[in-house]
Parts: structure tokens; sequence; C-alpha cells
């Protein structure tokens, strides 16, 4: 027999802020909409290391959970609750949101450079997916909103995953050589705090991915490829605005990031360098806009320098918007070689 | 026939957009933004809240300090863009949005003030934005001299 006790209710009825009543506005009951009262109040440190809901009562003698991240400046982004909404409107289903029947088999010089292409961005997905996730369960539970956001971008990533591999293995074809992974690694080992992870996680990495994926879009050979693709560059998106919003706020609470981050652009940029010295991606990419292996050298060579002219060019423009000075004569070659306006 | 870049045709084209439910999946969406779309002489801003484009307004090139960013190219890629999509009901592949901002020199999506998390509203909500020129397909359209 369970233990029988008399009911008295009384702790039912404990509560910071009782009787909130939000109501959904035309565009429905959005997680940003609820933060109302004690329930919307976001404080710049979180020192609660239970996972007490924000807004709830605390509840004495529970063991902490060893949350890392419980400064707002290490983490906040502003918009991260309607990214979260977002990103779970626009979510798609590759099984049934890809015209995969578009796909007619391909001469095998192009699916070969297009499986490539896939293989490693198999494994930009891939680092995303482990990236993010290892941060998250860091981070304090007052700020749940980013968390959220978090845990959609890694459902992103997952998809971005699944997409690129399915269209990999559908045509004949399959996974190629595996990428050099020194900007992957890079990102997986940056221990400094997540700050400098999402500068090169979605900043660095994450707009060379979105400029790649937009030439992949533009260069694509069928619909099933445009969806994919299309998919991907809006969350991708996503991701980047969160990374500019964090790191916008984060600036503007520390001011010391700004300064660091100029070391970690410095930084990064030799170990993108060396990952722009293998040759396996460019000849792939070259191969797949010029539809062939007959005007890479040419066409498709032309049109991968324009890329990474796009992409240097996003790439700085986004250190000038957030106010960290580079000094273009300390990049390297391989990427000074592709600037050519005024950016930065 | 209505003609195109005018408040009224943008109107017919949400009229198309806001009653069709398959715009609002597959990578579709609520967007909000304020956007604004030059035609030579001609500026119409243009604004998305949630699931529906809500209004459309003629304005000068002072009215389009408030917008997230804007889409500016020939009036004869315009036509080229826009008949392509009433010719096979959506954008083909040369003439995307994504496709357009590629290949012209300045782009096709810009900013006034240079805000890198205003303009990736373009990329965000790229689909829906798709999606709305594509409505077009279903609205006579006077395409002018």
């Amino acid at each position: 027999m369970p233990e029988q006790f008399p009911p008295k209710y009384g702790t039912v009825a404990r509560s910071n802020q009782w009787g909130t009543r939000v109501k959904p506005n035309k565009h429905g009951l959005r997680l940003g909409d609820i933060n109302v009262g004690v329930y919307g109040e976001i404080p710049d440190r979180w020192d609660d290391q239970t996972r007490n809901p924000r807004g709830a009562i605390a509840k004495k003698g529970v063991p902490p959970l060893g949350y890392a991240i419980r400064d707002k400046a290490d983490l906040w982004a502003d918009s991260a609750a309607d990214l979260y909404e977002e990103a779970i409107q626009r979510r798609f289903a590759s099984a049934t949101d890809v015209p995969w029947d578009t796909i007619k088999p391909l001469p095998d010089v192009l699916e070969r450079a297009i499986c490539q292409v896939l293989t490693e961005l198999c494994q930009y997905a891939n680092c995303d997916i482990e990236v993010i996730s290892q941060w998250q369960h860091q981070m304090a539970y007052g700020y749940h909103e980013v968390k959220q956001f978090l845990a959609t971008a890694t459902f992103d990533a997952t998809r971005m995953y699944e997409s690129f591999r399915k269209r990999a293995l559908c045509n004949g074809g399959g996974l190629g050589l595996e990428g050099p992974g020194e900007i992957n690694r890079m990102i997986l080992e940056s221990r400094g705090g997540w700050s400098e992870t999402v500068t090169y996680l979605l900043l660095m990495r994450g707009s060379f991915m979105q400029t790649m994926l937009r030439y992949l879009e533009r260069y694509a050979q069928n619909d099933a490829e445009r969806s994919i693709y299309r998919f991907s560059l809006e969350a991708k998106a996503r991701q980047i605005t969160y990374g500019l919003d964090h790191l916008r706020y984060s600036i503007a609470h520390d001011d010391d990031r700004r300064t660091v981050m100029q070391t970690l652009f410095f930084i990064g940029d030799r170990v993108w360098a060396r990952e722009l010295g293998d040759h396996v991606l460019r000849e792939a990419l070259s191969i797949v806009f010029a539809g062939g292996l007959e005007n890479a050298p040419t066409t498709g060579n032309a049109i991968y320098n324009r890329m990474m002219r796009d992409f240097m060019n996003e790439y700085l423009g986004i250190c000038e918007w957030l106010g960290v000075k580079r000094d273009l004569a300390t990049l390297p070659g391989r990427m000074s070689q592709y600037v050519t306006g005024a950016a930065g | 026939m209505i003609r195109f870049p005018s408040p009224a045709w943008f109107d017919a084209v949400a009229a198309v957009f806001n009653a069709d439910d398959r715009y609002r999946g597959a990578g579709g969406g609520q967007s909000f933004c304020r956007f604004g779309v030059i035609v030579g002489e001609d500026i119409v801003v243009v604004t998305m809240d949630g699931h529906e484009c809500t209004g459309a307004d003629a304005v000068d090139r002072a009215g389009l300090a408030d917008v997230d960013f804007y889409l500016e190219m020939p009036r004869s890629q315009w036509l080229a863009m826009l008949q392509d999509i009433a010719a096979n009901g959506h954008a083909t592949l040369n003439h995307t949005l994504n496709t357009i901002d590629l290949d012209l020199d300045e782009g096709l999506s810009k900013s006034v003030h240079g805000d890198q998390y205003r303009e990736d509203l373009f990329f965000r909500y790229n689909q829906t934005l798709q999606f709305l020129f594509d409505a077009s397909a279903r609205v006579h359209t006077d395409f002018g001299a």
C-alpha cells in the first residue's frame, strides 16, 4: 500500500506572481510574449545553480548543477525568443519537403564533385551539432530563450546533415574524401567561452557556409538540391543573426570583448588559411559551378573566386559592423587575395 | 491588368499570397520586416507582418530610411523576373531572388544603414519573399513600356 497522508494543498498555492494572464495576439502566443512581470525579469547574472525555471520559487538545498555560463553578457541575444519561434515555424522535413524525384542521373564527374562538396558540408553540420550541444548544458536556466533557440539550431544542423547525406546517396554516387577539418577542430576546441565559439562557429565559418550555400543554390542541378540549400540558407542566416546579436550585446557589456575578438580573428584567420590550402573542396566547387569538368578551370574557378570575394566581403563587413578593427595587412595571403572593397 | 510596380499591384499579389496556405510551410513562415522595391523612379515599401503581406506604399528615396533592406535592379530585369514567374508559375533558376542577388555586381538586396542584423532578414525570410513574388504569377500584370 502506498503511504497515505492527508492532503493539505497549501504548497500548491505558492507563486511569485499569481494571476498572470498573457493573451495570444494575432500571431499566436509566442515565447517572447510571456516575458511579463517577474517572468520577464532577466538579470545580468544568474546565480541559481539549479533548473529552477525563471520566476519560480527556488527550493532550498538543491545540489548545484555547475552551470559555467551564468553572466548574461556571455550568451544573451535580445532576438533569441523571436529566432526560436522563427526556427520552429520554418522547419522542414527533408523526407517530404524536398522534391527528390527531380534528381536525374548526372555525368559521373559532376556527381562526384557534388558528393565531395556534400561530404564536407556533412562535416560542417556535424561540427555544428557537437559544438552547440557541448556548450548548451553549461548555460544557466535563467536564459532559457537562448537555450531554446540553440536547441533549434542543433536540430537545424541535424536536418542539414541528413539532407546533405541523402542527396549524396540517392543518385548513384556516394560520400567522398573527408575534408581537412582544421576549422572544425579549432571550433570544437575553443574553450575560452561561448562567445569565442560563437565568433568562430557562427561568424567566421558560418558566413563562409552561408556564402557557399547561396552559390550552391545558384548552381544547383535540380529543384531538390535548390530546396536543400535554400532551407539550409535560412537556418544558417538565423544562426548568424543570433551570433551578431549576441556579440553586439556582449561587446556593449564587456569592455574587453572587442579586443579579445580582434585576437581571435587573428588566430582564426591563420587556421582558415591553412584549410584553404586544401585543393579538394575548391576543385569540387569549381566543377559544380561549371556544370562539369570541361569549364571547371576557367568558368568554375572564376565563380569560385567570386564566391570567396563575397565571403571575404561579408566576413570583414561583420567585423566592421561589430566595431572589431581589422588590419588587412595582417590577413594571410590566401584570404587577402580575395579582398576587394573597402570593408574592414 | 494592374501596373507593376504600383502599390495596387503589390496589394493584388498580397491578396493571392495571404490566401494560400502552401506559402506558410516548407521553409515559409511568419516574417516581420519592411522592405523597399526600387524600379527606376518608382519606389514601393512593402510590409510583412506574420503570415501576411499587409501593406504597400509608394514613397520617395527618403521613405527608405526605415526599411530593413531594399531590392533594386534595372526595370528590364524586374520585368524579366516577373515574366519568368508568370510563364512558369514560379521563378526558375536564373530568376530567383538569390540568383539575381549573386549575379548583379551591386547585388539585389541593399541597405541604407549598413545594419548587418537587418540585412540578414533577406536571407532569413528568403523563401517567403520568393513565395511573395511567385504569387504574382496569378496576377494580371501590366508591365508597362
